[in-house]
């Protein structure tokens, strides 16, 4: 007995001799590839875990109708709105019922800065092995399409099948972010639109329908992030379907970008539009270019590309301030050949006489600001207001020296550095909406950046969608007036 | 930059260059660049001063560098230069110079007053230029040794 069971504890150290030798061997391999490990269907499955963000419970998600089965629904993770797909629904493997109120295990994957969840049975751990190790997929694995699989690898007599995450769900998500692209700009105000609209599901109609689970303070606030089922409806409407047209092609046709800044205006116009072409029985939408100018007739300022008459004048005095520093110093991008310069420095010079006076005046077309500092013109295109500032030459009326040199003509563009100094009026009308949203973005910034405290920003007259935490409309402006706050 | 400012610098590098290759110039569209450019792998640069601040940079690849050089020097009736030796940069330089020279000149009768400081050349491969903070006014020139670039920068002292 004694010896018999001797051997059996020699054959048992020399098998775990074996196996710490073997287990050695594949500790001295390098490590170059982690992956999170989980079951599906009673199966090992893996991730590579540079696509995991992290490993979560999911309780009390969103259910939202009209998707496929396998999306469970919509999480709100720290006030993020995730989609959340079961793994076990989309590949057809069997699923264990968890006890009610259990939350789901399942991991956050981070693909293409987009964040989606997904529900698997259980989570087992992280496995290092090297990369070397993973063999490609047999076609014999039919459980789950081949393309899905990245590859298999065998760890401590365990195979693991590494999931292509990116392929699963590389498509999909495209979808989402097409159908996110649609429905965003189908609503009105893009603004608004923007910050509510959640990440990931905005296809999938989040919110939409009634809720799953147990319902928490997290289910209301992702319900109350998303859009409600009527607005979306709208959004599908036809006319704004149009408007969602129309707003393109101003922007290809004209570099016109409906936005925030000029929604106000472009509602409107967009109803006026509507009617006038049903009277003339011409489709909404644009036939030609010239159809875009018509459509943004209106949309420009009182007397631009002229002198400024008395009316705007007026309009504009009543909104500057009472006192300003000795020297008034005044930004007036996109001047063309600068009617609009000379009209600012005329007026200022007479509402604050004993300030001096300097405009940075900028253009980006050559053509129309190389003329701009030698403007000749004839008496009557004069309104009399600037009689007084005005000298007659040879070839016509030009302003005089103390008028000119006041004003500072630059062949500029207004998307690249801005070298002037600190402004207490920046006048940029019709600039803004020529620009894109991102440069819109960039050129506000610095419009407030160069701005003094309690500068004043004029826009254009349809333009009056500002950011009210930066900017203040001033009291009883009947023009676009802002003040920095 | 200025508009005022644009003129001379174009009319200069024009009529200089005119008179230095004896051939055809010919002045393509002026445009605005901020961010940063390539290099062609010559250039020579001035720097500006006085009511502003900024530089001048003449720009060209190594083969128009040399052929313009060579007719610089052939017409002060000198050997022609095969390579950009010491007597084609001191010449890419002095072109530098002329041009920057006369454009200040015509700058000084318009009332305003800028001071230059001596030229310097850069030469080598995948050369690059930033100017953060300003933006640079190209003006291209074609001559029938290749082209060359003036890459005026300028702003006000504020």
């Amino acid at each position: 007995m004694s010896s018999k069971a001797e051997v059996m504890n020699t054959k048992q150290s020399r098998l775990k001799t074996k196996q710490r030798n073997g287990s050695k061997a594949e500790e001295v391999e390098t490590v170059d590839y982690k992956m999170v490990t989980f079951t599906l269907g009673g199966k090992d499955y893996a991730v590579d875990i540079l696509k995991v963000k992290e490993i979560a419970k999911f309780a009390g998600f969103t259910y939202v109708p009209n998707t496929p089965a396998y999306v469970a629904g919509v999480f709100n993770l720290r006030g993020e709105i995730i989609s959340i797909i079961d793994l076990r629904i989309m590949f057809g493997l069997p699923v264990e019922k968890r006890p009610e109120g259990e939350p789901e295990r399942g991991l956050i994957l981070r693909l293409n800065d987009m964040l989606i969840g997904v529900i698997v049975d259980s989570i087992d751990r992280v496995v290092g092995i090297n990369s070397s190790r993973i063999q490609p997929p047999h076609p014999i694995f039919g459980d789950i399409n081949i393309k899905y699989i990245s590859g298999v690898v065998d760890k401590d007599d365990r195979l693991y099948i590494i999931l292509d995450v990116e392929r699963i769900f590389g498509r999909e998500s495209q979808e989402a972010e097409e159908q996110k692209r649609l429905t965003l700009e189908g609503q009105l105000g893009a603004a608004a639109a923007a910050s509510g609209a959640p990440a990931v599901g905005a296809g999938m109609q989040p919110g939409a329908g009634e809720q799953r689970g147990e319902p928490g303070t997290e289910d209301a606030s992702a319900a109350g992030t998303a859009a409600s089922a009527e607005e979306l409806e709208a959004a599908q409407d036809q006319f704004e379907l149009d408007l969602t047209f129309i707003k393109e092609a101003l922007a290809s046709y004209e570099q016109f970008h409906a936005g925030a800044l000029n929604a106000d205006w472009i509602t409107t116009r967009y109803e006026q539009w509507r009617s006038e072409r049903k009277a003339a029985q011409r489709p909404v939408q644009f036939e030609s270019g010239d159809d875009a100018l018509e459509f943004l007739r209106g949309f420009y300022s009182r007397d631009s590309g002229r002198f400024w008459g008395p009316e705007q004048v007026e309009l504009f005095r009543e909104v500057l301030p009472e006192r300003l520093r000795n020297t008034i110093t005044v930004w007036n991008p996109g001047a063309g050949k600068g009617f609009e310069s000379y009209s600012l420095a005329c007026l200022l010079k007479k509402a604050y006489p004993d300030s001096t006076l300097k405009i940075w005046a900028s253009d980006n077309d050559l053509l129309s600001i190389s003329t701009a500092p030698n403007l000749v013109f004839r008496e009557d295109d004069l309104p009399s207001f600037y009689r007084e500032f005005t000298v007659e030459g040879s070839n016509g009326y030009s302003f005089a020296g103390m008028i000119k040199d006041s004003v500072f003509f630059e062949y500029h563009d207004i998307t690249h550095a801005n070298a002037v100094p600190e402004m207490d009026i920046i006048v940029a009308r019709d600039l803004l909406s020529f620009l894109s949203p991102e440069q819109q973005a960039t050129v506000l910034n610095e419009f407030y950046e160069k701005l003094l405290d309690h500068g004043l920003l004029i826009l254009g007259d349809n333009e009056t969608g500002l950011d009210d935490r930066r900017w203040q409309r001033v009291q009883g402006a009947r023009i676009a007036a802002f003040q920095k706050k | 930059m200025r508009v005022e400012y644009i003129n001379p610098f174009v009319e200069a590098a024009y009529s200089i260059l005119k008179e230095v290759t004896h051939g055809e110039v010919n002045r393509g569209e002026l445009y605005l660049k901020s961010t940063s450019m390539p290099v062609l792998g010559v250039a020579a640069i001035i720097g500006l001063a006085g009511d502003v601040e900024g530089r001048v940079l003449l720009d060209m690849t190594k083969d128009t560098a040399i052929k313009v050089a060579s007719s610089m020097l052939e017409g002060m009736e000198m050997e022609p230069i095969t390579q950009l030796n010491e007597m084609g940069k001191a010449s890419i330089t002095e072109l530098a110079n002329m041009i920057t020279g006369q454009a200040v000149t015509k700058l000084h009768n318009l009332g305003f007053k800028f001071d230059l400081t001596p030229p310097a050349i850069f030469t080598g491969d995948n050369m690059e230029i930033a100017d953060t903070g300003v933006e640079a006014l190209i003006v291209p020139m074609e001559l029938e040794h290749g082209k060359i670039e003036i890459n005026v920068a300028i702003r006000e002292r504020s």
